[in-house]
């Protein structure tokens, strides 16, 4: 399986963001999106999830049904900042969600399985979500985008609000999740990139640059792709 | 210190030019106008501030001549013979109230906001030079109104008076601003919070400047030595201001327990605390959530978490209505003259109703609950933007915003029908059936139009606030239009009919445009 985009372009009023970028994602990695603040990684993955209107851009899911148009209902998209109907405990949010995606979700597991692998306590599950920490929200947030099976990934600086055991276990699971999906997780943290992610990407003069590991050990590699960063062009 | 004033008043006039050139450039007609460029243009800011500083200029001296205006013309009402007099009292009484709660040093405002916490001024000179600028302009407005203004309507006030009622004024603001920090400093809370306070003060003061009504004014004299005392009070009270060393921590303080960043953000937080979950609704009946799935499911929770606030205002408007059909009726039985003005104005006058319905109609607060508690988080999950989903959910929401509204409109229906009944023995039964169809109808044409604007232009960004403009005109455009139909006179069988028939156009062609363009425009901007 594989996600193309081809001569994808985006920016705001005259300040272009994305220019021309063409590139392919492939199954069984986990990409590592990195740039520096305000380089577009947010607005490469709203442009993907056609969040946000584009100037230019196609994107392809191939895979052995063919070569067809990404629609959305391939797409995790997990947010920087979670976002939760707080109206509903974290309990109805899941129920409501399995209910309407069951012919995606294993049915072999219960909603009490789901929430062992967030480690979310029973307590915590029959709470209103506004009554929820960053942290937690941010738990329910990532369940509810990868439950669902979705092609694709998308995590915005996904482990942040986590506690450091989360973010382990969060970790551990996306080494699982990549053997079937795309995830292309976007962050600051280098270390985290460098350590999780199978492929680094850079995204630097508007353009998507894929960083080769080679054979160079981590510390030759880290430098790199600072210097990388650093290069960015003002302009 | 005059160059602190300088800069918090260039970083008002920035937001303010930016925030007037943001709003323009939503304008369809200005898109191309106004671009990334015009932000640099120094000449087109300074011209727009200009525009703002003569515009808040203008403002200022309107607000004032209007109370002034207002306080002569009551005066000259009600105790025409004596109103200089009773004009001094009543000035005099108003500007004690006003040391009490016109605060300006320890309110919070968008320029505060940005010049304390973002850019992080020294709060003791940004405290004594705003001191400094509130006393300065608001002597000179009020000694123009005193001098001028004032004499011009009341001959016989005297400029030594208003010279008196000056210095009052002047010495009111310093005493005031010096009691509300002092009190804040004691008792760590603003003082007006207490709402016993607050009233037992506003009733003392407001009775006292009602005294003229009972022909008991206070004497200039009296004034003349209260003005003497308060200058010896006020002499203390500035030394204190001026010494004041942490204004920035209290002022850091009361916006962290108010938290307006600007005043648009503090409605928002208003607005959003009216759709806040009730605690009584956190519990929902159990049988309610029985064989219900997916949406249905979904959908009856949020509106079972919600009905305190979707019922509560339809459920007594309902009983407020009951009451004034049961009083009319009873006039119209025991006195017949108003029963034929009554029955005369349900007769030609029925369009009122329009008005009348658009008010009592909770769509925009239904919306808005919608859009804070459920669509705001849940837009952003590519399941939910699904078209059959929107379409799904719309019908859902249309059928129960629908039932709320028909709460008191079935009221007000049945309610316009008995009195037509009372009005005359030979009333004909197609003009109560019409009557009462275009109630129902005007209901449901509300409930329909607040659904269908807010899946049609949904208003919102993701920081919760209106920034479609195209929407503010909608709802605006909405009671113009309910505001003149309500002043057209024809009778209630004709205006039914008519009623009936546009109501029913509108709806089938605003389910149609939901249908056809929702899915596009029902997502997060």
């Amino acid at each position: 399986m594989k996600l193309e985009i081809i001569e994808l372009n985006k920016s705001y009023g005259e300040k272009e963001v994305l220019k021309n970028i063409n590139f392919t994602f492939e199954e069984g990695k986990i990409y590592g999106l990195l740039g520096r603040n305000g380089a577009g990684k947010t607005t490469f993955f709203n442009s993907i999830n056609k969040d946000i209107d584009i100037e230019s851009g196609r994107f392809y899911l191939d895979n052995e049904y063919g070569r067809n148009k990404l629609e959305t209902k391939d797409i995790g998209y997990v947010l920087s900042t979670p976002v939760v109907p707080e109206f509903l405990t974290g309990r109805e949010f899941l129920q409501f969600f399995i209910d309407i995606n069951k012919d995606k979700i294993d049915s072999s597991k219960t909603i009490d399985d789901y929430f062992t692998l967030v480690q979310l306590k029973p307590e915590d599950q029959k709470l209103l979500l506004k009554d929820y920490s960053h942290g937690m929200k941010n738990k329910m947030q990532i369940l509810i985008n990868i439950i669902a099976n979705p092609k694709i990934i998308l995590l915005d600086e996904p482990l942040t609000s986590l506690d450091i055991v989360a973010q382990e276990e969060m970790k551990q699971l996306l080494k699982v999740l990549k053997k079937d999906h795309i995830i292309i997780l976007s962050t600051h943290i280098l270390e985290l990139a460098t350590d999780l992610c199978d492929e680094i990407v850079i995204l630097s003069n508007k353009k998507l640059e894929i960083i080769p590991k080679d054979d160079v050990n981590i510390k030759k590699y880290k430098d790199k792709i600072i210097t990388m960063l650093k290069e960015e062009k003002d302009d | 210190m005059i160059n602190y004033l300088y800069k918090t008043l260039q970083i008002d006039i920035t937001y303010s030019v930016n925030s007037t050139l943001y709003s323009l450039k939503k304008l369809p007609f200005m898109k191309g106008l106004i671009t990334e460029d015009t932000y640099n243009s120094k000449l087109i800011k300074r011209i727009i501030g200009g525009i703002g500083l003569l515009l808040s200029i203008l403002r200022s001296i309107t607000f004032k001549f209007i109370y002034f205006y207002g306080l002569i013309f009551i005066c000259e009402k009600l105790f025409s013979k004596n109103s200089t007099n009773a004009f001094i009292h009543v000035y005099f009484f108003l500007t004690l109230l006003g040391l009490f709660i016109n605060n300006k040093l320890l309110n919070t405002s968008t320029k505060k906001y940005f010049s304390l916490i973002v850019f992080q001024m020294d709060g003791d000179k940004f405290f004594k030079a705003n001191l400094l600028w509130n006393i300065l302009t608001s002597s000179l407005l009020n000694a123009f109104m005193l001098l001028f203004v004032v004499r011009f309507f009341l001959p016989d006030f005297l400029i030594l008076q208003g010279i008196v009622l000056l210095i009052i004024t002047i010495e009111a603001r310093i005493i005031g601003e010096c009691f509300n920090i002092i009190f804040y400093q004691k008792y760590h809370y603003l003082w007006y919070n207490n709402t016993k306070l607050y009233f037992t003060i506003m009733i003392i003061l407001l009775g006292l400047s009602a005294l003229p009504y009972w022909n008991i004014v206070l004497k200039m004299n009296n004034i003349q030595i209260i003005s003497i005392l308060l200058f010896g009070i006020s002499i203390p009270c500035i030394i204190y201001l001026l010494k004041l060393k942490n204004y920035s921590l209290i002022y850091k303080r009361i916006n962290y327990i108010v938290n307006p960043m600007n005043t648009k953000q503090e409605k928002d937080y208003l607005k959003q605390a009216m759709v806040d979950l009730k605690d009584k609704d956190k519990k929902i009946n159990d049988n309610k959530l029985k064989n219900k799935k997916g949406y249905d499911l979904f959908n009856t929770i949020f509106f079972e978490r919600h009905k305190e606030i979707l019922l509560r205002s339809a459920r007594n408007y309902a009983l407020i209505f009951i009451v004034i059909y049961i009083v009319l009726g009873y006039i119209m039985i025991n006195y017949p003259n108003y029963n034929q003005s009554i029955g005369h104005f349900l007769h030609v006058k029925l369009a009122t109703f329009v008005l009348i319905m658009y008010f009592i109609n909770r769509g925009s607060i239904v919306t808005q609950a919608m859009f804070y508690n459920c669509d705001h988080a849940m837009l952003r999950y590519n399941f939910y933007r699904e078209p059959q989903v929107i379409l799904g959910l719309f019908k859902k929401r249309l059928e129960i915003v629908a039932k709320v509204n028909l709460i008191p409109a079935i009221v007000i229906g049945i309610g316009n029908v008995f009195l037509l009944i009372i009005s005359s023995e030979n009333i004909a039964l197609g003009t109560l059936i019409t009557t009462f169809l275009f109630i129902i109808s005007l209901s449901i044409f509300f409930s329909v139009h607040y659904l269908v604007i807010y899946y049609l232009l949904q208003p919102y960004n993701k920081q919760m606030e209106v920034k479609k403009i195209s929407y503010s005109f909608v709802t605006l455009g909405t009671y113009i239009i309910s505001y003149w139909i309500s002043g057209i006179v024809l009778t209630s069988e004709v205006l039914s009919i008519i009623g009936l028939i546009l109501v029913l156009f509108y709806i089938a062609i605003a389910l149609l445009l939901v249908q056809k363009i929702a899915p596009r425009t029902f997502k997060l901007y």
